[in-house]
């Protein structure tokens, strides 16, 4: 008996008002993420990708339609549950600006565990290890200010990982690296999607989905296609 | 219950780092928001430092004066400068003195102890040789002044009783005066001249300081009433110095003297007294509309430059919720709940704040330490409880700012501030 997924949509819509104009976002998205999903979300800019992992991130609310997260309506949850479903559920890997500038690697890793109550010593022996685990073992102290793209990225992946969410949310992780780069985070994702990480991507480069396991792509807030490998 | 605490302490702590890199980035940007908290305090603790030295140098003052004499005179300290009300009054006798000590010997339950009289007057000049003091202090009293007053000899003797009802010409000098008389010699011995008369020093008193910083007790010529009359006549200003035998029951004592001075007057019943019962306490209110004035322009100036401080704050805590829109985005991605941001910016703003009291009180402490090495008369008394009261003041301006940006923060919608250019 397969398990229940971890993420399920069902007529979910976001539209913003501007003006005396409604824009679509969203239109009436269904979709299931299970456990263990490798998935690209890709379509042309505007399309709503973000909004959407907007929404899966518990970062913003859907206008109408339902969103649960393991099983729990989204919509019922109030602004401590979300902050902790953010924080225990979710982790973000986000384009540009993902670390603090005035903090170092460990200590933008570890933001997560503070906001858990984790205490420092164990926050910073989980913060080293997350870091090993992505390559980064010998940068631990060195500022955003001091690391290459591809490496802030890498810490990004670190942090994202270090409270053992359910889901990893990447918005364009490689959208400002070159394409070998590219090619070493996408490594990341996939030995993390191999011990059994739910991670869902946004990407407009087809090289770069082609990592993934299934590839969902929308257009003008609909689902255009959605095909598993 | 103890995963929500620590997880608040651990905010706490990294919110208390963040706010101090912030301000450490923002070196200039912090100091000049933090100006009108430092003014605050300076001016919050200089008033409260004047006041305190005030209070000193009066406790001062008030213990050369004595806690057990009170004084029977013709106007009231309390009333100063009031003159007309008194101008009707009639002359003080120094005569009272032994009525009163007549009175008080026949009572054995007495609350007095001794009356001693005193005929004064402040234009005195004294010379000796081609030497001239002006403006002296010349009083006239007999053997027993010295229970009644404070002060001890340096050189020599107080006259005694024998001498003073001889109405010898002898005289007992404050420090001021032989110091300005003889500042080669011993006074003691020597004879100055006061009009047209000869006074022989047969004591010094050593120095005592001013009394409230005005008037000096070492700018006295102290001498036989006899002696004083015979130079000055018998029409000047007449005090009763009355020891009382116990400090903490002065009231009894004045409502005890006040009997036996209409007893002496002859006032009948229910007539309006026509002398003054006077004691030092009456010098505390004198100094109250002082005091005040000083607390209302320092609560004032404080007032004024902690609200422009806390404006200040507020906005410039204003903007760095706006430059740092996409941080809180950040921070609320992780797991960041709208209390976590909100505690972020008060601590935020209650650190500048404090940081401008600690220099505030820094530089209070420096002047208030260059006026003491300046002025050393000048009164001035820092106190533990203007370092407890300015850090409070500056901690409720941090909050007072700080929360309406703070609340504003926390408020931020994640995936709109995410989006924030
Ligand atoms: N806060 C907002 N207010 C108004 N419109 C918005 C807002 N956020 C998104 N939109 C609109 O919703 C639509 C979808 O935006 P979204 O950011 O999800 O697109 P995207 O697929 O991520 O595009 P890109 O590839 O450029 O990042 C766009 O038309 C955008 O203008
Ligand atoms: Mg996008």
């Amino acid at each position: 008996m397969q398990e229940p997924p971890v993420i399920i949509m069902k007529e979910l819509c976001k539209f913003y008002e501007m003006g005396d104009q409604v824009v679509r976002a969203l239109d009436s998205i269904n979709l299931d993420f299970r456990k263990n999903d490798y998935a690209a979300i890709m379509g042309p800019s505007g399309s709503g990708k973000s909004t959407l992992m907007n929404i899966i991130g518990c970062l913003d609310t859907p206008t109408s339609g339902i969103y649960e997260l393991n099983g729990q309506n989204v919509a019922e949850m109030n602004d401590d549950e979300l902050a902790l479903a953010r924080n225990r559920e979710i982790g973000f890997v986000f384009q540009t600006f993902n670390l603090l500038p005035r903090l170092n690697c460990l200590r933008n890793v570890e933001l997560p565990l503070i906001y858990a109550g984790v205490p420092p010593e164990e926050r910073n022996e989980r913060a080293a290890e997350a870091l090993r685990k992505v390559g980064l073992g010998d940068r631990m102290t060195h500022k955003p200010s001091e690391l290459s793209g591809g490496q802030i990225q890498r810490v990004a992946i670190a942090r994202a990982l270090i409270n053992k969410p359910s889901i990893i949310l990447a918005d364009e992780p490689t959208g400002n690296l070159d394409t070998a780069t590219s090619h070493d985070i996408m490594n990341i994702f996939g030995t993390l999607s191999e011990v059994g990480n739910t991670i869902i991507l946004i990407t407009h480069e087809e090289d770069i989905a082609r990592y993934t396991k299934r590839i969902i792509r929308l257009r003008d807030g609909k689902i255009e296609s959605d095909s598993r490998k | 219950m103890k995963v929500p605490f620590r997880q608040f302490r651990y905010e706490s702590v990294e919110s208390l780092k963040m706010a101090l890199f912030q301000i450490k980035a923002n070196k200039t940007r912090s100091f000049l928001t933090a100006l009108g908290v430092i003014i605050g305090i300076v001016s919050i603790t200089m008033m409260g430092t004047a006041i305190n030295g005030i209070d000193l140098g009066f406790e001062k003052s008030l213990s050369m004066l004595g806690y057990d004499v009170i004084y029977v005179q013709k106007t009231s300290w309390s009333t100063m400068g009031q003159w007309w009300r008194y101008r009707n009054r009639p002359d003080l006798k120094t005569l009272y003195a032994e009525q009163i000590n007549r009175i008080i010997t026949d009572n054995p339950r007495s609350e007095l102890l001794l009356a001693v009289p005193q005929i004064s007057t402040y234009q005195a000049s004294a010379r000796y040789h081609d030497r001239i003091l002006e403006q002296v202090f010349a009083l006239g009293t007999n053997g027993d002044y010295p229970a009644t007053a404070s002060g001890t000899l340096a050189t020599g003797r107080f006259f005694t009783p024998g001498e003073s009802a001889g109405d010898e010409m002898v005289g007992v000098i404050g420090d001021d005066v032989a110091s300005g008389l003889f500042p080669n010699e011993p006074a003691v011995g020597k004879s100055i001249q006061i009009r047209n008369h000869r006074i022989r020093i047969i004591g010094t008193y050593r120095k005592q300081g001013k009394f409230l910083g005005l008037f000096s007790f070492d700018n006295q010529i102290i001498m036989p009433v006899g002696a004083f009359q015979k130079i000055y006549g018998k029409e000047m200003f007449i005090t009763i110095r009355v020891k009382i035998r116990y400090q903490q029951r002065v009231e009894e004592a004045k409502e005890e003297l006040l009997g036996i001075m209409r007893k002496i007057r002859r006032l009948p019943p229910g007539k309006e007294v026509d002398f003054s019962i006077n004691e030092q306490k009456a010098f505390k209110s004198q100094l109250d509309p002082i005091k005040n004035g000083i607390a209302i322009a320092g609560i004032f100036i404080t007032g004024m430059s902690l609200f422009v401080g806390a404006i200040g704050i507020m906005n410039i805590t204003f903007v760095s919720v706006k430059e740092r829109t996409r941080e809180i985005g950040l921070r609320k991605a992780l797991g960041a709940r709208r209390q976590t941001i909100l505690l972020q910016f008060l601590i935020e703003s209650v650190m500048i704040c404090l940081i401008g009291g600690f220099v505030g009180l820094l530089t209070s402490i420096i002047i208030t330490f260059a006026i003491e090495k300046v002025i050393p008369d000048f009164p001035v008394r820092f106190s533990p409880d203007l370092v407890f009261a300015s850090l409070g003041v500056s901690v409720i301006t941090g909050i007072i700012s700080g929360l309406a940006p703070a609340i504003s923060a926390s408020r931020l919608e994640p995936a709109d501030s995410l989006r924030y250019e």
